[in-house]
């Protein structure tokens, strides 16, 4: 315990971008790679949304041209990563990080504390949902069965659970769009969506796609302002000062805000309001060694998009190690 | 049942279904003493919890009974979370003798009721002309108030004080002992130790009337109709105890719900403030305080709205109120306009028309007694104003008092708080307990071994709103993102409860409907 560990390169997240970096890096000859994990287990958001008979696939795989489960998704990821075979460690939380001796120090349950070095580092570690503060036109209590849309997945598709029958869901994006079409297939009725913008976020063609499923969730656009009402759980939502919506439940579906804590506990540069991390044309962070890749770099990329840019990063963190021996 | 002096402490919920343990719901009265009890206390807020405390040092059957499924759930969950020294209380008031006294006896307390606590000090910063035309004035107020370590600054002090201060600051004052604490501990702490020393608590069980108030056994009523006797009665039900006065001929006072509400700024803005920055009340406005808390985020607030009792508004957050609150911070401070802010909540202060501090013993009838108004000091007060409280029950409703030998006054060592201790720090205690290396909460590196800590704690909660005030967790940046539904099923497991009949407060407010 308390022993260094070195390694080549340590990816924090192991998710489509993470595993595509660790598979780009094994594809050039990178040995000693560390993938670490938060969770408990590889593939990241994907590896919430479970396959399920007459569930919504959400993930497309553009490179097997097929649409599939974000738990099928994953597997594909992992039968790819045991080919490259990383030294993978799950439950493995980072809270510090030393820039200048490119220092990682996590805990896990296996080992406790634990300090790792590094000849790189890569920040693969996504993204999450905004809160309502975020998103700056939600007033109110937050109530209970107020759930972010991959909270709201979590209690479905892990532990199968129906939370809301009759969903609003504030927020446009696809995101939105699936947790609708996920809620109607589990049962729930139709959602109403609310969003500040005049049409939904979500492109026309996904909506469609979405529709294939179950019919159309009612969309509300041009929202000024929404209040949560309810006293134990959310029981409705008033809009605009006016209108109220009755719902037995909320979700909340933002746009993403990058996972960029670690960079800026580490003072890299990191915008203010977007908080995605600065990086160069090679994906390098303001410090020299430390790259990130994926979802953190800000956006709102597809798990495929993920992959084939942690593939992409490899390259330069290979030019990097090469450069730098 | 036993019929003496209980050495420890029995605790229900009034839980209508399986969403708590089933051998901890409160289903009849002869679960609890079988004879009546000496002391019953309405309310387990800061006051009601510092009160047991307080009263379960001596010899007597104490119930401590809340409407709500955790104490301090009511007024306390929301507050700036400041331990004041009085340097600005109104002189002369029981309301300044009682906070006064209470910010002498904290640092000792805390270390008693493992409550996280830091002695941070205040800067009080005027920005304009107006402003420090006052600050002589609020010097004397603080002297006359017995807080005479404080110290008049000039712009250069206030500014090497405050590093990011507004370029405007003329001047200030130094208020060393104002601190901060974790509000969330003190009803809890409070309660645990009230519970080790026999004190009986009941959640959940709204007290709807009273019985033979004349009597000298008197019932308190349940809203469930269960009826419990007891010889004294403490109503300090916050904006809840002007319902019940009526019931046994109290006399008359109005409440309101007066709303403060805050902005919750990103724990990387911590590191720019260290010290509480009060503004300097004008005319218009008492102005936005810059609160660091001790879990490490940085607060901006409090508005002061009032609202009539029973509005279910009156805790929103809203979005005028935020920006209110945004445009004062920004003034001691320009950059908090700019800094990320994570979320946003609202207090509720208990405003008495009748005056603040209202204590009446005897109230309709003999042994009643009668706690309201007690408006936000109460955080800080809580100790002295039990100790008050104890001695006028002796002295004016005849209460007998006689020291238990066997009554601590202190929470065991392992009760800090799992997110103040981190014991991922400690590889041995990993090594003997893994879960608490496996981190649930990524904002604020809670482990599952923390969470379990708190669910197995005294009083045994069960609700996430319960789990976050023991904890911590979902209270970090992503709002409960990441670890909500985890620590549902953590709950969900360990308590042995169905995960969909898991609660953010109570029945009513499960996690599926």
């Amino acid at each position: 315990m308390n022993s260094e560990n070195h390694v080549k390169v340590a990816i924090i997240g192991a998710g489509p971008s993470g595993i595509g970096l660790a598979l780009g890096l094994a594809k050039r000859g990178v040995k000693s790679v560390l993938l670490i994990d938060r969770n408990e287990e590889i593939g990241g958001i994907p590896s919430v949304y479970k396959k399920k008979q007459g569930g919504v696939r959400t993930f497309i795989n553009l490179i097997r041209g097929r649409v599939v489960f974000g738990e099928q998704y994953t597997q594909w990821l992992a039968g790819k990563l045991a080919k490259a075979e990383p030294a993978i460690w799950l439950k493995s939380k980072v809270i510090e990080v030393e820039p200048s001796e490119k220092r990682i120090t996590l805990i896990n349950p296996d080992q406790g504390k634990v300090h790792v070095t590094a000849n790189a580092v890569v920040m693969a570690c996504g993204a999450r949902e905004n809160s309502s503060i975020e998103l700056g036109w939600l007033s109110g209590t937050r109530t209970g069965r107020t759930f972010f849309s991959k909270t709201l997945l979590e209690l479905m598709d892990h532990h199968n659970v129906l939370p809301i029958k009759q969903p609003v869901i504030v927020g446009s994006d696809l995101n939105a769009y699936a947790a609708a079409a996920k809620l109607r297939t589990m049962g729930a009725s139709n959602a109403t969506i609310l969003d500040t913008r005049s049409r939904p976020k979500s492109p026309l063609y996904s909506r469609i796609y979405f529709q294939r499923w179950k019919s159309y969730p009612k969309y509300h656009g041009k929202v000024k302002s929404a209040r949560f009402i309810g006293n134990g759980a959310a029981s409705a939502i008033e809009v605009n000062n006016s209108m109220t919506i009755p719902c037995d439940g909320i979700v909340l579906s933002g746009d993403l805000i990058p996972n960029s804590e670690l960079a800026m506990l580490a003072h890299m540069n990191v915008e203010v309001h977007s908080r995605k991390p600065v990086v160069n044309s090679d994906y390098q962070l303001s410090e020299p060694g430390w790259f990130a890749t994926g979802n953190i770099l800000g956006g709102f990329h597809s798990a495929e998009w993920c992959y084939l840019h942690g593939k992409r990063v490899a390259k330069f963190v290979a030019t990097y190690l090469k450069n730098n021996k | 049942m036993k019929s003496q002096i209980d050495v420890s402490g029995r605790i229900f919920y009034e839980w209508p279904d399986e969403g708590c343990r089933k051998e901890m719901r409160f289903s009849d009265p002869s679960q609890l003493a079988e004879e009546p009890y000496d002391v019953v206390i309405i309310g387990a807020g800061v006051v009601g919890s510092a009160l047991a405390y307080k009263l379960s040092q001596y010899k007597l059957r104490l119930l401590l009974v809340d409407k709500n499924y955790d104490v301090g759930e009511g007024t306390s969950k929301g507050s700036s979370a400041i331990i004041h020294t009085g340097f600005d209380a109104a002189v002369g008031t029981l309301e300044s003798q009682l906070v006064t006294k209470a910010s002498i006896m904290w640092p000792e307390l805390i270390e008693n009721l493992k409550i996280p606590f830091q002695q941070c000090g205040a800067v009080l910063i005027a920005v304009d002309n107006e402003q420090y035309n006052q600050l002589e004035k609020i010097h004397q107020k603080a002297i006359d108030n017995g807080v005479t370590d404080v110290k008049v600054l000039t712009s250069g002090e206030v500014k090497e004080l405050v590093p990011n201060v507004s370029p405007e600051a003329r001047g200030g004052m130094s208020i060393p002992r104002e601190s901060i604490i974790d509000a969330f501990s003190i009803p809890i702490a409070f309660s645990e130790v009230a519970l080790a020393n026999g004190t009986d608590i009941l959640l959940g069980v709204e007290i709807v009337d009273v019985e033979d108030a004349d009597k000298s056994i008197k019932k308190i009523v349940t809203a469930s109709g269960k009826s419990i006797p007891t010889k004294l009665i403490v109503n300090v039900a916050g904006l809840g105890s002007s319902k019940i006065t009526p019931k046994y001929n109290g006399k008359f006072f109005d409440l309101n719900p007066r709303r403060g509400q805050f902005i919750i700024y990103d724990e990387f803005s911590r590191s720019m403030v260290d010290k509480i920055l009060l503004p300097i009340p004008t005319a218009q406005t008492k102005g936005v305080l810059v609160i660091p808390t001790i879990s490490g985020n940085l607060l901006a607030g409090p508005t002061a709205e009032d609202f009539p009792l029973d509005d279910e508004t009156a805790a929103d957050t809203t979005i005028d109120g935020l920006e209110l609150m945004l445009k004062g911070a920004s003034r001691l401070m320009p950059s908090l306009k700019d800094l990320p802010r994570i979320g946003s909540f609202a207090g509720i202060r208990c405003a008495c028309s009748q005056g603040t501090y209202q204590i009446r013993y005897n109230d309709g009838h003999p042994g009643i007694l009668t706690v309201s108004g007690i408006r936000s000091t109460g955080v800080t007060s809580s100790p002295a104003l039990a100790e008050y409280l104890v001695e006028g029950l002796a002295k004016e409703c005849g209460l007998s008092l006689v020291k238990n030998p066997e009554a601590t006054d202190s929470r065991p060592e392992n009760r800090w708080p799992g997110w103040w201790k981190r014991p991922y720090e400690n590889n041995g205690a990993v090594k003997n307990r893994p879960e608490y290396g496996r981190i649930i909460c990524n904002c604020e590196n809670i482990s599952q071994g923390e969470i379990i800590d708190a669910l197995s704690s005294p009083l045994q909660p069960f609700t996430l709103d319960a789990i976050k005030r023991r904890t911590w967790t979902q209270t970090g940046r992503c709002q409960g993102f990441d670890c909500m539904a985890k620590i549902a099923k953590i709950i969900s497991e360990h308590c042995n409860i169905p995960l969909n009949k898991i609660t953010k407060k109570g029945p009513g407010s499960e996690i599926a409907c």
